[in-house]
């Protein structure tokens, strides 16, 4: 049995549906984050497990007990809010030890688990500050440790890094992920930005419209997503989906793509599925991440299936550590992505390679995975 | 073409001057004509009865005397009795703090409850606070003192059965009941329209901390409310205790008099002479604490308390 578990949840506003039936698990010391664009329903979901929101329909269990009617304070949660939400008229102290205070602990064992706290997040000499004395990143650990110190059975993240600037978000991100590492605690973690869900999670749920589009580990959703909006939203740059059709060349089945003013490029698929063939001549999403699309000699030494085909590139973005190239596929901007050092000019054609056993395909109808 | 340049820009900085010089000229004409009457006021007050009735209207007191201020305070006729407005003036203070701090607490709780506990219908029920504000004090009138004259009624059988009224037919009672009532639409529109702005995500740390409805409102919202609280003290305090319609309703006659209305039969007393140097300052004197009110609230006017609660 998982240690915390969502069942059939529903969340309705009126008569608008925010959440769709969202059946979720987590292991015990796991890193649940739930991804996905604005108003996707995750920060309501999120509310849900916390108390702040009511539900409509389903069950959320921690530790095998089901919590949904109690109220916040006794689900033995701890919540990190995205403004940080620290109290502006007490000390990072007070901050800290207000939910214990409320509960009525002793005023001793509170200095005592301040401490403590403090220590773990390194902030024992901003104690006596008030949060408008603190920087973004103080206050951040402040948030946390407010979090920390109640030592619950699960944290709850919602988008916490948003407010900081791009270098603290990633310093920060670190700092979560060796306190998941060290504290073994479970978390639930909402976020917008798809690095923060690829790099912290153990466990990743992508969300839309109030319906979960896939659930699974982070590679997982990376490598086999199940739909063209999973494959779109994660990575960065996106996954390359392009329009062709399934065709024949020589004795096995090929993807065919449409090419600027030239004549079409076949590539062979040479172990291709025997369900693939249903879709013979018919329009498929060929779904190649930029990575898998290299030049020949960056291709992965030990892919099985690696075509070439001669591609006018139209922009390169040299990006320090690799270089994007932009080329046209099926009417559609794909990317590549080089070696930093790679001799490519905008308007040549280039060689490069496909990495197939990387690519996925997609049916545009239902914008569902063929395989 | 520098030359022409330089000439436009010099013409413009001289429509600056004297757009300023307008502007300026115009504001320092309306404020003398708006402290004139303090002036005549403040001087008179300190003049002795025979250079007030020999001399300038404008002109500085001669040989300043703060002999006006005392009789007023301690000696002066209201109506009948002669021992100055000093008792009224405690009346007033009486019946004014326990209504602005009622009607400022019960303000601060609505507006609490009208943006973090929001319930069925709570734009009407704001709707409805915020008509209260355009109601006029006279329309109010005659169904108050029904009212008033019921609890009044109220009040004699309660002591009759209990030994105590509580309060209720006491005029001062009465008008702290009144303003209380009055005062709340204004009080939650003030703290209503502050708490929308309240970063919400507090009260649900709050929440998740443990901290029950009153908890949050005490320890979490009042001590972030500083500037508000300032804003609806002084603007109670002031039209409370500037309140001459409802005190001379209610509170018209008899020993709860309120200093409006005692400072109006200061000066409506015709015994002898006009005494115009301790009218004025009998007006003073009524009028000093809400300056005051001003002059030490107006300190804590702090803007900015709530940064650091989110991201600043």
């Amino acid at each position: 049995m998982a240690f915390l578990e969502i069942d059939g949840l529903r969340k309705r506003f009126g008569n608008v549906e925010i959440l769709k039936g969202i059946n979720l698990e987590l292991e015990k010391g796991g890193f649940l984050v739930l991804v996905g664009p604005s108003g996707c329903g995750k920060s309501t979901l999120l509310n849900t497990i916390a108390g702040l929101e009511t539900i409509t329909a389903g069950e959320i269990r921690v530790d095998g007990r089901a919590i949904n009617d109690l109220h916040p304070s006794k689900r033995d949660i701890a919540m990190v809010f995205q403004s940080y939400a620290l109290y502006p008229n007490m000390t990072v102290a007070g901050n800290i030890s207000f939910g214990m205070e409320m509960r009525g602990v002793p005023a001793d064992e509170r200095q005592k688990a301040i401490d403590k706290v403090a220590k773990v997040l390194q902030i024992g000499h901003l104690l006596q500050r008030k949060p408008s004395q603190l920087s973004g990143g103080q206050r951040q650990r402040v948030a946390m440790g407010r979090a920390l110190v109640r030592d619950p059975k699960l944290f709850l993240f919602d988008e916490p890094l948003s407010n900081l600037d791009a270098k603290l978000r990633v310093d920060m991100r670190i700092e979560i992920k060796r306190l998941h590492a060290t504290t073994g605690t479970t978390i639930v973690y909402v976020t917008h930005d798809q690095i923060e869900a690829m790099t912290l999670a153990t466990k990743i749920a992508v969300m839309r419209d109030g319906e979960v589009q896939q659930f699974g580990t982070p590679a997982e959703i990376y490598n086999n997503p199940s739909n063209m909006f999973v494959a779109d939203f994660m990575g960065s740059p996106a996954m390359n989906l392009i329009p062709a059709t399934v065709g024949v060349n020589g004795h096995g089945l090929a993807v065919v793509m449409q090419r600027e003013a030239r004549e079409p490029i076949s590539l062979p698929l040479a172990n291709a599925p025997a369900g693939l063939s249903e879709f013979k001549d018919k329009p498929v999403i060929f779904g190649v991440r930029p990575e898998a699309l290299t030049d020949p000699e960056g291709a992965e030494r030990n892919a099985s299936a690696i075509a070439t085909a001669n591609l006018h590139i139209e922009v390169v973005e040299p990006a320090g550590s690799d270089t994007f190239a932009v080329t046209n596929l099926g009417g559609k901007g794909v990317v590549a992505r080089l070696r930093a050092d790679a001799n490519i000019q905008p308007g040549s054609n280039t060689a490069l390679a496909f990495n197939l056993t990387k690519a996925v395909f997609f049916d545009p109808a239902t914008e569902k995975r063929i395989f | 073409m520098s030359a022409i340049a330089s000439s436009s820009r010099q013409s413009g900085a001289s429509t600056k001057v004297l757009n300023r010089v307008v502007i300026y000229g115009l504001l320092a004409l309306f404020a003398l004509f708006y402290l004139m009457p303090l002036f005549v006021m403040l001087v008179t007050s300190f003049k002795t009865m025979d250079e007030i009735q020999n001399g300038n209207m404008l002109s500085l007191p001669k040989a300043p005397t703060f002999e006006p201020w005392l009789k007023a305070w301690g000696q002066t006729c209201v109506g009948l009795t002669c021992a100055g407005i000093k008792g009224y003036f405690w009346n007033s203070i009486k019946m004014v703090v326990p209504a602005v701090i009622i009607s400022t607490l019960l303000g601060a709780l609505n507006g609490y409850v009208l943006t973090k506990w929001r319930f069925r219908g709570h734009t009407l029920v704001f709707g409805l606070m915020l008509f209260a504000c355009f109601i006029p004090f006279q329309s109010v009138l005659l169904p108050m003192a029904t009212i008033l004259g019921s609890l009044g009624r109220f009040g004699v059988s309660l002591q009759n059965s209990i030994g105590t009224s509580l309060g209720l037919g006491n005029p001062t009672v009465n008008l702290i009941f009144v303003h209380v009532v009055y005062g709340i639409g204004f009080t939650t529109l003030f703290f209503r329209n502050y708490y929308e702005a309240f970063p919400t995500e507090l009260v649900k740390a709050a929440q998740v901390d443990g901290a029950s409805f009153f908890q949050i409102f005490r320890r979490i919202m009042l001590p972030n409310s500083m500037p508000i609280f300032v804003v609806t003290v002084i603007y109670q305090f002031t039209n409370i205790w500037n309140d001459f319609l409802f005190a001379s309703a209610y509170a018209g006659t008899g020993d709860a008099m309120p200093m409006t209305v005692a400072l109006n039969n200061v000066v409506n007393t015709s015994t002898g002479v006009v005494e115009y140097n301790v009218n004025m300052a009998a007006a003073m004197i009524a009028a000093l604490p809400t300056l005051l009110v001003y002059v030490l609230a107006g300190r804590y006017f702090v803007r900015g308390l709530m940064a650091g609660a989110v991201k600043g």
